[in-house]
């Protein structure tokens, strides 16, 4: 029997075996290869590069020195100078309480609305499920001139509860758990029945542990939109010590070119909660991103 | 202890009648096997039983209480399912554990659940592995773990839904016997589902042979093997099954004789029917045998045959022949020599064991009367 | 004689209150969503359909009633039909070579080659960049005055005709490690057996491509392309950082002219112009609906 829920496996990297040639061209096509990788693999890469040396360098120095390919005149303090002075230790501050009440919320109100749909009759469900789709019409861009009046009118301008509360549940969350409970074994349900699970106790007992890959990877799709926000933030706030980390970024590029390396050693900074995430939770990151867009 | 009473019970699912005026009793004790095809309704029966499906009309009593409207967890029943239904995420001890604490209002104290775990552990033997998940056990080990925590709530009734079919060959065999055994030791109602003939014959008190949302008979094994009540039966219980041809009724002597397009048949007991009668035959494979050809008697009767294939089984071989426009099986000794295929033989049926049925409403002609005097049972 | 259930008394009211509580619970379950759903997207869009109703004044101090002409005047008007055309031309910069590029990255790396991994990581790295992070990386290489490619012509900021493509790069750059993510696991997805079958029934490299790989891997570039659609739409971030809309109007994309950074157009103009973008997302969702329920590749 299953030992997970019947979750989509994520893809694993399978190579597949080629059909054997003669050594010689075996080899020469791999080199080829290698080399068209190692071309890709620049092109993806040079912008970063350009972000790292152009955040140590001493701007106006680097220009001056006709903007080579190597650091110029280093400045290695720029990072923590971007962290206190350019109040980015604030942003980052303002963006990690964001994230974590959306991404709280989002669990939240995604696996009990994925609950009722899943395994409760009710009333109105149909109605309520159309309700829920028609959220997706409805993107926060559409939306955002009169949910900034109404923020405003709730004095909620320059707050957590300004910046969070439009984004506290999504119908992506309900729909993609919903499948991951449905997926769950209908005998496994029965058992449950049987042993004497209510439904809270089989809620927490069972679905949520069982539909835990599901979970997991909608986690990382709702802190990735949480932490990247611009628009809306850009809009719920207007005084700097509430700007979260992406807005902060963009007023550092308005500072005197001299400075301008505070907004690309900030960049840096406001990254590296997405470089952690991606190498301690690559495999959950693969299925959230890929959710929806490959079977099998 | 108790036992389960279906009065007239049926079950709609919208449109489509899974079970139909069903009248079903299983004794305190008894180990009933509800037998039938896929989508017979014997699931739906079990699972009203379990709670697991609303019953629409009728009675549906666990001893002397009616069930119909008790949830699941109030019945006083324990069950097993094909796919075991573990927890894949619990240890085997809080798996067995899971229905002593599922329910917070009748949740038994810390000790006593975990004597009771211990005692089920034990006689299923999965003592040594109460740490373990699921995953890390084998077939047959998750199978008993299923067993253990249907017996650790010592129920009024054990259901089992196919708990067998998802083990290999082998293991199948064996945990059949464990069953058997374990039942005896328990002294409890078993009501238990499956489509497989075996296991039926091997374990059961008594068959509830299911079609069509109805009961098609009950009775003791080897009662329904000898007796079967209709075409149905006939036809479902024994492997290979029942051959069937119809004829018409003639009468010669103290017996009769049925004539089919192939040949005439004698028939030692005409159970009630009467010349000119049509008639469906029914002979089982072990009472068919080709004629041996040196002893060849063209006034004799029999049916003429065509061997098609021969199947070799080791202690004996099927003679699969054309009759007709029906395949006809017979049971062969090993030791004589088979004819080849593409031979002409005449098939001969054993007088005392050959049964009648009325084509109209397949029951069989003379049913509880009649007695053939038939004892092979079906082979395992 | 048969007992119907529904008639016992006790048994009716059990079963009742059985389903009572269970309504109860799953619209309890509902109500937090629900709350969020009504209040800030459902509400919202009553609201902007009342305030594209009220013209407001030159100083903001009243914004009278004028039915729909303002709606009318403002989606026939040059600024939204500019926005419109910018918002286009920004999806047709970027979907189909951030579709291409993906595929050229996912098959150049769906290789059995020691040290694939490390290429799949870098294809990968720049979905560790938002929109934001990935506008300032851009920003070392196109802003006129400190970037790395300021001389370059075709690549510039300073001139109407190349700032939008120039931005739009951004975009690519950024997206290019989703859809690479995306392509690579849908070619991954292929089973097997239908590689080898291909191999059998002599395909060469090209025909294999193009008559099994891409068909197989339909349904995700139909994803990806929608996923590129809405993502062009909803561009923002690049051009407020980039060129802040200029130079001019030539970088103005519909969004940017909604959120209008510089606050230049009345509440009225807005709510009517998030209306036009509301019935062009509702667009691509019907195409996105129309297309996936074509049978875009062969079985499941």
């Amino acid at each position: 029997m299953a030992t997970e829920s019947t979750v989509t496996a994520p893809p694993t990297a399978v190579e597949r075996p080629r059909p054997p040639g003669s050594g010689l061209s075996i080899g020469l096509a791999r080199a080829g290869w290698y080399i068209s990788l190692t071309l890709l693999a620049v092109v993806v890469l040079f912008p970063i590069y350009m972000l790292v040396i152009r955040a140590i360098s001493d701007p106006i120095s680097f220009i001056n020195a006709g903007q080579p390919l190597h650091i110029v005149s280093a400045q290695w303090d720029v990072f923590s100078r971007a962290w206190s002075d350019a109040g980015l230790a604030r942003a980052m501050g303002v963006s990690a309480v964001a994230t974590i009440v959306i991404m709280g919320a989002q669990f939240m109100t995604s696996v009990l609305g994925a609950y009722a749909f899943a395994f409760l009759e009710f009333p109105l469900k149909k109605l309520l499920f159309a309700i829920v789709i028609g959220t997706l019409l409805l993107p926060i861009e559409v939306t955002l001139v009169a949910n900034i009046q109404t923020v405003r009118s709730l004095g909620w301008l320059n707050s957590v509860q300004g910046l969070t509360f439009p984004f506290l549940a999504t119908a992506l969350g309900i729909f993609l758990i919903r499948q991951g409970f449905l997926g769950l074994p209908r005998d496994l349900r029965d058992a449950a029945t049987l042993d004497g699970f209510g439904h809270i106790g089989f809620l927490f007992k069972v679905a949520i542990p069982l539909a835990k890959p599901v979970i997991g990877s909608f986690l990382v799709i709702s802190f990735l939109s949480a932490w990247n926000q611009y628009v809306w933030p850009r809009n719920a706030t207007t005084e700097g010590a509430w700007q979260t980390v992406q807005i902060a970024l963009r007023t550092l590029t308005t500072t005197r070119v001299d400075q301008i390396n505070l907004a690309f050693a900030g960049a840096i900074i406001a990254a590296l909660p997405l470089v952690l995430l991606l190498i301690f939770f690559q495999r959950q990151m693969v299925r959230g991103l890929t959710a929806g867009a490959v079977k099998g | 202890m108790s036992g389960v009473t279906f009065d007239e019970v049926t079950k709609r699912f919208g449109d489509t009648t899974a079970v139909e005026n069903m009248s079903l009793e299983v004794a305190d004790g008894e180990f009933m096997v509800l037998l039938g095809p896929s989508g017979c309704g014997k699931s739906t029966a079990l699972r009203m039983i379990a709670g697991l499906e609303e019953v629409s009309d009728g009675m549906l009593s666990i001893g002397n209480r009616v069930v119909n409207n008790i949830p699941p967890r109030e019945r006083d029943i324990a069950m097993v399912f094909q796919s075991y239904a573990l927890y894949p995420h619990m240890s085997v001890r809080k798996n067995i554990e899971s229905p002593l604490v599922a329910n917070r209002a009748n949740r038994l104290p810390a000790g006593e659940r975990s004597e009771r775990i211990d005692e089920a552990a034990e006689v299923l033997g999965l003592t040594d592995y109460l740490d373990r998940k699921p995953g890390e056990l084998s077939g047959g080990q998750r199978q008993r773990v299923a067993l253990a925590r249907a017996i650790v709530r010592r129920p009024e009734v054990f259901l089992m839904d196919e708990p067998l079919s998802n083990l290999d060959a082998k293991l199948r065999t064996q945990t059949r016997l464990e069953l058997v055994e374990l039942h005896r030791r328990l002294r409890t109602t078993f009501v238990y589902v499956t489509h497989d003939q075996v296991e039926a014959m091997t374990m059961a008190d008594r068959i509830a042979i299911i079609n069509d949302g109805h009961v098609q008979q009950v009775g003791r094994p080897q009662e329904v093997y000898d007796r079967p009540a209709n075409l149905f039966v006939a036809r479902f219980i024994g492997s290979p099954p029942m051959n069937t041809i119809s004829g018409t009724v003639g009468t010669s002597g103290t017996g009769g004789n049925v004539a089919t397009e192939a040949g005439v048949v004698a028939v030692a007991e005409l159970s009630g029917s009467r010349a000119g009668d049509e008639v469906v035959l029914g002979v089982r494979p072990e009472y068919l045998k080709p004629r041996d050809p040196s002893k060849d008697d063209p006034g004799a009767g029999g049916l003429r045959a065509r061997v098609e294939n021969i199947e070799m089984l080791g202690h004996e071989r099927h003679l699969l022949t054309r009759v007709g426009n029906e395949v006809m099986v017979a049971r062969l000794d090993p030791a004589l020599p088979p004819p080849s295929i593409g031979d002409e033989v005449v098939l001969e049926a054993d007088a005392a064991n050959v049964y009648l049925f009325d084509p109209s409403t397949t029951e069989r002609l003379g049913s509880g009367t009649s007695t053939p005097t038939a004892t092979v049972v079906a082979d395992g | 004689m048969s007992i119907t259930v529904e008639s016992s008394p006790d048994g009716a009211t059990k079963r009742t209150g059985q389903r009572v509580r269970e309504a109860l619970l799953g619209w309890a379950f509902l109500l937090p969503a629900m709350a969020i759903f009504v209040t800030f997207f459902y509400y919202p869009l009553y609201r902007l359909i009342d305030m594209s109703l009220h013209r407001e004044n030159r100083f903001g101090t009243a914004a009278p009633y004028v039915g729909p002409s303002q709606l009318v005047d403002t989606l026939s008007g040059s600024d939204f039909l500019e926005g419109v055309k910018h918002s286009g031309l920004y999806m047709v910069y970027t979907v189909p070579l951030g579709i291409l590029l993906g595929i050229l990255l996912a098959v150049a790396a769906n290789r059995r080659l020691k040290g694939i991994r490390v290429f799949q990581t870098i294809f990968s790295s720049t979905v560790a960049t938002s929109v934001a992070v990935a506008s300032v990386i851009f920003f070392t290489l196109v802003n006129p005055e400190v970037g790395y490619f300021k001389d370059v012509s075709w690549l510039s900021l300073s001139n109407p005709d190349t700032a939008l493509f120039s931005v739009s790069l951004s975009s690519v750059w950024q997206n290019l490690g989703l859809t690479f993510i995306i392509v690579l696991a849908s070619l991954q997805a292929i089973p097997t057996e239908v590689e080898e079958a291909a191999a059998l029934d002599g395909y060469g490299p090209v025909r294999h491509f193009l008559r099994i790989t891409v068909p197989l891997i339909s349904p995700a570039l139909m994803f990806l392309a929608v996923v590129l659609v809405v993502a062009a739409l909803q561009a923002y971030a690049q051009i407020e950082v980039l060129t802040n809309g200029g130079p001019g109007t030539s970088t103005q994309t519909l969004l940017f002219k909604i959120a209008d950074p510089q606050g230049i157009r009345p509440l009225g103009i807005r709510a009517s112009m998030s209306i036009g973008l509301f019935a062009l997302t509702a667009i691509v969702a019907a195409g996105q609906y129309a297309l996936l329920s074509k049978r875009v590749h062969y079985g499941d």
